[in-house]
């Protein structure tokens, strides 16, 4: 079965930089940020983007090491997601 | 000896494991964190030990426990972690441990924060802040001397462009004098022993009944009063007959002095003097400059804080006017548009004019 999600926006993440401190997950209004099982090279985990991010900037700011970029795209996509 | 071409964290790294530093903890943070990530890689290999610690709090309590025991030792942050540290820094100092702190901070607004500290009690930290790279090389060394020396806390103001930004600089072993023997440091003897030590934030002599803290903080007093005549210094140009004197910290004081010696080489009577370490204050050397002066210009990129200082050293001698500002881009991390020599040129030129009546150059 398969939905769809409005997606306003994209972020990329450098998540070499993340020290894990997780500020992001709770500061994403639409909560599409989630922690990773993986880890960085620091022995980190770092967030994960799923559809339906916004482009509101709210990592950006609540980021303390600046791992942020926030892209809005002109017109919103529909993101075909898996339930 | 070799001219390498390196970051800012890497020489402050390079040179506190020089100066014989063999523990660090930290918990990383922009722009601190490059500090962290070359410590964690070449403490190992130079026989000492790098700490990823759960936060700034843990950092410098670890940074305490190694000094304890006479190891050079150091921790540091940005602004933001340095807060949360301020109860230990309190008691650090008060239990006479030479801890050195590696300040990266977010431009220039923790002036306040560095020189007054947000801790409880009388005390204060010697706070060393470089222009540039190769002069942290040369603080960073001395400050692990100066912490022995004094037996207090010494911190290193730097920032972003400080940490990030690189420079062709040599790696030179700088050697300030004997040092006395840490008979305080913690061996491991026990009590009953005759030889057990004990490092504490009170006071607390062996051989002593109880404690007493009015002695104990006046004598820790008489040291800063010590510290304020033997370790205050400065760095000036043109001085002697400057109509107009213009002052600034850090790496900022770069952009200052670069366009000091442009206006002075179009014979602008303009004069530049730096504080080297924010404390103890060089205000005797403001103090000298304000005799002749007509105005004493203060650029720093916050709300107004080492103003406060140039007032008190000159005790109204001459005017003191605030010429830089809040001034940052949209990180926050003090990479500030006001950063800008033609900008600058622009600031002191108008000041110039205003104070000494003279006109535009020709």
């Amino acid at each position: 079965m398969s939905n769809t999600v409005t997606t306003r926006g994209t972020v990329t993440i450098d998540i070499e930089r993340c020290k894990g401190c997780e500020l992001c997950v709770p500061a994403c209004p639409p909560g599409v940020l989630a922690m990773s099982t993986a880890r960085n090279d620091r022995g980190e985990q770092y967030p994960l983007l799923s559809p339906g991010c916004t482009g509101c900037g709210a990592c950006y700011y609540v980021c303390p090491d600046s791992c942020f970029a926030i892209y809005r795209y002109d017109t919103p996509l529909e993101i075909e997601v898996s339930i | 000896m070799t001219r390498r071409f390196v970051e800012g964290s890497e020489a402050i790294v390079d040179a506190a494991i020089l100066a014989g530093c063999r523990f660090f903890a930290g918990y990383p943070m922009t722009p601190f964190t490059e500090v962290l990530d070359r410590m964690a890689e070449k403490m190992p290999t130079s026989g000492g030990i790098c700490v990823n610690a759960e936060s700034e709090l843990e950092a410098v309590g670890m940074a305490w426990g190694a000094l304890a025991t006479g190891a050079r030792a150091a921790t540091g942050s940005v602004g933001q972690g340095l807060s949360l540290m301020q109860e230990s820094f309190s008691e650090i100092t008060r239990a006479e441990l030479p801890l050195v702190v590696f300040n990266m901070a977010r431009g220039q607004a923790d002036y306040y924060q560095s020189t007054r500290g947000g801790g409880h009690g009388d005390y204060f930290h010697i706070v060393l802040c470089p222009i540039d790279i190769h002069e942290a090389i040369e603080h960073v060394q001395l400050a692990f001397h100066l912490a022995d020396a004094w037996r207090n806390p010494v911190q290193i103001y730097g920032d972003y462009l400080l940490a990030h930004t690189a420079e062709a600089v040599e790696l030179e072993p700088m050697s300030f004098g004997p040092l006395p023997e840490k008979d305080w440091a913690l061996d491991g003897s026990l009590n009953g022993t005759g030889r057990a030590r004990n490092v504490n934030s009170i006071g607390m002599m062996k051989g002593e009944k109880g404690i007493e803290p009015e002695k104990f903080w006046k004598r820790l007093q008489a040291k800063y009063e010590r510290i304020k005549l033997e370790e205050a210094r400065h760095e000036a140009e043109f001085l002697d007959d400057a109509d107009y004197v213009v002052t600034a910290f850090g790496t900022t004081a770069k952009f200052v002095r670069h366009v000091v010696r442009e206006m002075r080489a179009e014979g602008r009577r303009i004069g530049y003097i730096r504080p080297v370490t924010l404390w103890p204050f060089p205000a005797q050397a403001y103090r000298d400059c304000a005799t002749s002066a007509k105005e004493i210009g203060v650029f720093e990129l916050n709300g107004g804080q080492m103003i406060d200082d140039v007032r008190l050293s000159v005790l109204g001698a001459a005017p003191v006017a605030a010429l830089g500002g809040i001034s940052s881009d949209e990180s926050g991390f003090g990479v500030a548009p006001l950063l800008n020599a033609e900008i600058i040129r622009s600031i002191l030129e108008d000041a110039y004019v205003r104070a000494t009546g003279n006109g535009a150059a020709s």
